[in-house]
């Protein structure tokens, strides 16, 4: 098979099951049903009858729902892996990539935890970092942890997040490794071309990201003050420990989850990334230092929007590629959609180290603006 | 002052926006026929397969003229008064400039068969024949409610004018195409071929010469995309030619030039553009004789020095000399951007067109050419190579004499920008095929191209170092 050229995609917008229309809505509200009924089963206000997905867990031979909850991940992602390479297995980065998250979320985040959960009773997901997963930092979960894993977790988050960043881009993280990037990118593939992609949408991005990626540091300090505190501070403890847990309901749950996924018909798969991710905003802030850019080939653009329409981030790209800027935003996560869907092959994806002489030789003589 | 623009294509917008950022006070009025909104006319293609709504081929957010106080008048231009300095509006009404752009684009050349005029034979250039081909094959629009006022300009028109839409017939024909046809075997028409293709309608190509765009593509190459085309379900048709077509109220049959009769039921017409200048042959601005482009400077004004012309209706001057129009994109960009200096009154800006190059996607094959290719230039000699691994390529290099002027390349992704620098630098095959790499453009991971070293080590039956390009016959 020939490694590129674009013959996926097509129909997306007669689909109708893959335009905002009805369909969309009922899909939605299936979605976001299942993550109430997984995330708040346990709550005394649940209905009892309903509270069959433990006992359905159990039943399976799974310790609780959280486990069931993977293996249907690993089944979603798989499933949506088939659909995404039909379409897009003509990129070999798109193949790499996937196979990559595949292999993430089956090994390092379902059987492995499964198996050291059967042998230690205890699980950790390799795959999740602080800040995403906030409490892998928090020093009380530190200290429960085997050294070994805590030392894993401390320099993961600190120093190799930020080093990999710079040199690659975000995108390590965000559509190779991580979980609900992965399910973004295979699942929910799609809705991609739901993301907004207007200013407005932009402003409101930035505005909400950063905010979350503050809340996630400022908690993980008052955490720590908490724990060095020790007893000595009562009122202080209590808090903080409020706050911990609204931070799970409202970040963990209800934007990761409920919104995060369940809206994927509606707003496109990567609302939970893109608005709300402390872990995604803070790689952003770091690939705007490092070397990962968006080459565009000088002059080339036909402005025809296949870029912009099927960015899953809901980035302008044509803006950039039609005004010949190479470019980095925050926000990317270096899906390759962009690249792959170009008709004119105006744009790469790289880990630039630019020079004089690269800059030079990009500039053609067309007049004189 | 008052600047009038005939077009909201690429040419008349970027010359709007060049004179609004330097004149926040000017009028400026925008005449188009065809659309409230400057769309991507090479996007056509992928509104018709569902791959893109007609919002999404609209390059700037819609509020863009209310924020920079771009005026739109949604009308036919049929006539310029140079004298009082006024256009002409299918309604009658007349619109006084004190300078004005014209950047009315083309239109598709006119069937020359007899029956051509029959309902379910269009062209697919303009906005309107994108619908058309929409309501043929998949009943409506890809996007509810399809361009935003699609039917404003009808009432000042007729069927004369290429931004008139021709009727469907899907009802009387009980549905989408069964056996369609395209004609003309340039990029045109390989788009109208993989829209048909896509939407599962069987569809034969009619292509008068003896392989597919022999412009550009030599016969391997070419071979290479017919067979591409073949493989997709499409029946090559290589030299043949359409004779005319029949049926009562729509087209039925289309007779071939060997007298064969087929069964036919949408006829898509791809055998070019021409200027879309007839609204002015009475004003006295002056016209190329052969084509009707509009005659330019090097500041792209007419001969009126009050009136300017950029994009497809110019006839501006090429790099080998020669006087016609640019049906290219980026080229109409440009124009229109020095057409905008122009307007502001600035008498320095020059349209200086610098290398050929372009590049194109012939169903899922990528296609990049750069500098002087099939051209016959003298001394010409050409470096072939396929690639058959995992992937597929060509590589051809032009040289003229022992210099490198040209390349066309299949199958991968080149910087266009990087092949030119070769051909400027004067540069030897040798010095090529060991640089050639660095103006590759394959996304991450695809394996590089490997090429020998030095010409002299050519080798095996991949290789081979043509002394002539493998030409279709003089037509
Ligand atoms: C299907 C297709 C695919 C293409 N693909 C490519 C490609 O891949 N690469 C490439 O380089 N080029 C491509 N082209 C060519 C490219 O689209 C044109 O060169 C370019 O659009 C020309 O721009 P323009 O501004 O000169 O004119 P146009 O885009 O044609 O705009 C003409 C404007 O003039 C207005 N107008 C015309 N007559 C009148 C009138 N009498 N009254 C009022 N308004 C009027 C129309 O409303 C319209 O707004 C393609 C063309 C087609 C049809
Ligand atoms: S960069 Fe490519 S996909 Fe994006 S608008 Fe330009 S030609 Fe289209």
């Amino acid at each position: 098979m020939d490694q590129q050229g674009q013959n996926g995609l097509l129909s997306t917008f007669r689909e109708g099951w893959r335009a905002r229309r009805l369909s969309a809505w009922l899909i939605a509200i299936v979605l976001t049903g299942f993550y109430l009924w997984l995330y708040f089963e346990d709550r005394e206000w649940f209905p009892v009858a309903l509270k069959q997905m433990d006992p359905f867990a159990a039943s399976l031979g799974l310790e609780n729902r959280w486990y069931l909850y993977g293996l249907l991940y690993c089944v979603a992602m798989t499933g949506g892996a088939v659909y995404y390479l039909r379409r897009h297995g003509n990129s070999r980065y798109n193949r790499i990539r996937i196979g990559v998250n595949l292999f993430v979320q089956i090994v390092l985040a379902f059987t492995l935890p499964f198996v050291m959960f059967i042998f230690a009773n205890k699980d950790f997901y390799l795959s999740y970092l602080w800040p995403l997963k906030i409490d892998y930092l928090y020093p009380d979960t530190l200290a429960k942890f085997p050294v070994y894993v805590a030392i894993y977790s401390i320099l993961a988050s600190l120093v190799a997040m930020p080093i990999l960043a710079l040199r690659v881009g975000k995108r390590w993280y965000c559509s190779w490794v991580c979980g609900c990037g992965g399910l973004a990118n295979t699942f929910g593939d799609p809705w991609r071309h739901l993301t907004s992609t207007s200013t407005r949408s932009w402003k409101l991005e930035k505005g909400t990201v950063h905010t979350v990626m503050v809340v996630a540091v400022v908690l993980t300090v008052l955490v720590a003050v908490d724990l060095f505190a020790g007893d000595s501070m009562p009122r202080y403890h209590s808090v903080v420990g409020e706050l911990r847990s609204l931070y799970g309901l409202i970040v963990g749950s209800i934007l990761a989850g409920v919104i995060g996924v369940g809206l994927y018909p509606l707003l496109g798969p990567r609302v939970w990334c893109r608005n709300f991710c402390p872990m995604a905003a803070m790689l952003g802030l770091i690939q705007k230092a490092g070397r990962f850019r968006i080459k565009v080939k000088p002059d080339m653009c036909i402005s025809c929007g296949n870029c912009t329409t099927y960015c899953e981030m809901g980035i302008d790209v044509r803006s950039y590629a039609q005004t010949n800027q190479s470019f980095t935003r925050a926000a990317c996560v270096g899906c390759g959609a962009c690249a792959h869907v170009c008709p004119r092959g105006v744009l790469k994806l790289e880990n630039h180290s630019e020079t004089r002489k690269d800059k030079k030789r990009t500039a053609l003589p067309i007049l004189d603006a | 002052m008052h600047i009038v623009i005939i077009g909201n294509g690429v040419a008349g917008i970027e010359a709007a926006l060049a004179v609004r950022a330097k004149e926040p006070d000017w009028r400026i009025t925008l005449i188009s026929e065809e659309s409230d909104h400057f769309f991507s006319r090479t996007a056509l293609m992928w509104v018709v397969t569902g791959q893109l709504s007609h919002q999404c081929i609209e390059p700037h957010e819609r509020d863009l003229y209310e924020r920079l106080n771009l005026q739109r008048v949604r009308a036919r231009a049929v006539g310029l008064d140079l004298e009082k300095q006024q256009v002409r509006l299918g309604s009658g009404e007349p619109v006084s400039y004190d300078r004005l752009l014209i950047a009315c684009g083309s239109r598709p050349r006119p069937a020359p068969w007899k029956g051509s005029e029959l309902d379910g034979i269009g062209s697919f250039v303009t906005l309107q024949d994108c619908e058309w081909l929409e309501r043929e094959i998949h009943g409506g629009s890809s996007h509810p409610g399809g361009p935003p006022r699609a039917d404003e300009h009808l009432a000042g028109s007729d069927a004369s004018s290429p931004y008139w839409r021709r009727p469907s017939v899907r009802d009387a024909r009980g549905g989408a195409p069964t056996c369609a046809a395209v004609i003309g075997g340039g990029l045109i028409g390989i788009e109208a071929v993989e829209v048909l293709a896509h939407a599962k309608v069987p569809v034969r190509f009619f292509i008068r010469e003896d392989w597919f765009w022999p412009m550009a593509l030599d016969e391997r190459e070419s071979r290479w995309i017919a067979d591409r085309m073949s493989s997709h379900g499409v029946e090559m048709r290589l030299g043949e030619e359409v004779a005319s077509f029949a049926g009562k109220d729509r087209v039925e049959k289309l007779v071939t030039g060997g007298g064969e009769e087929e069964d036919t039921d949408l006829v898509v017409v791809a055998i070019g553009v021409v200027p879309n200048t007839e609204w002015l042959a009475e004003s006295g601005l002056e016209l190329q004789e052969r084509g009707g482009g509009i005659v330019v400077d090097e500041h792209l004004r007419t001969s009126d020095p009050n009136v300017f012309a950029a994009g497809d209706c110019a006839a501006v001057t090429w790099f080998d000399g020669s006087r016609r129009p640019e049906q290219l994109w980026y080229t109409a960009r440009d124009q229109g951007r020095v057409a905008g200096r122009g307007l502001l009154g600035d008498s320095v800006a020059e349209y200086n067109r610098g290398h050929w190059y372009n590049s194109a996607k012939l169903m899922d094959i990528e296609y990049t050419t750069a500098g002087l290719v099939n051209m016959n230039v003298e001394g010409e000699k050409n470096f072939f190579h396929e690639e058959r691994g995992k992937v597929r390529s060509t590589t051809r290099i032009v040289l003229s004499g022992d210099r490198v002027v040209g390349f066309n390349m299949l199958g991968r992704r080149w910087d266009h920008s990087v092949l030119i620098r070769f051909i400027e630098e004067q540069r030897s095959l040798d010095h090529v095929l060991t640089h050639l790499n660095e103006a590759a453009f394959d996304t991450e991971f695809v394996p590089p191209l490997v090429l020998p070293s030095r010409a002299g080590e050519l080798a095996g039956p991949a290789f081979s170092l043509n002394a002539e390009p493998v030409r279709p016959p003089a037509a």
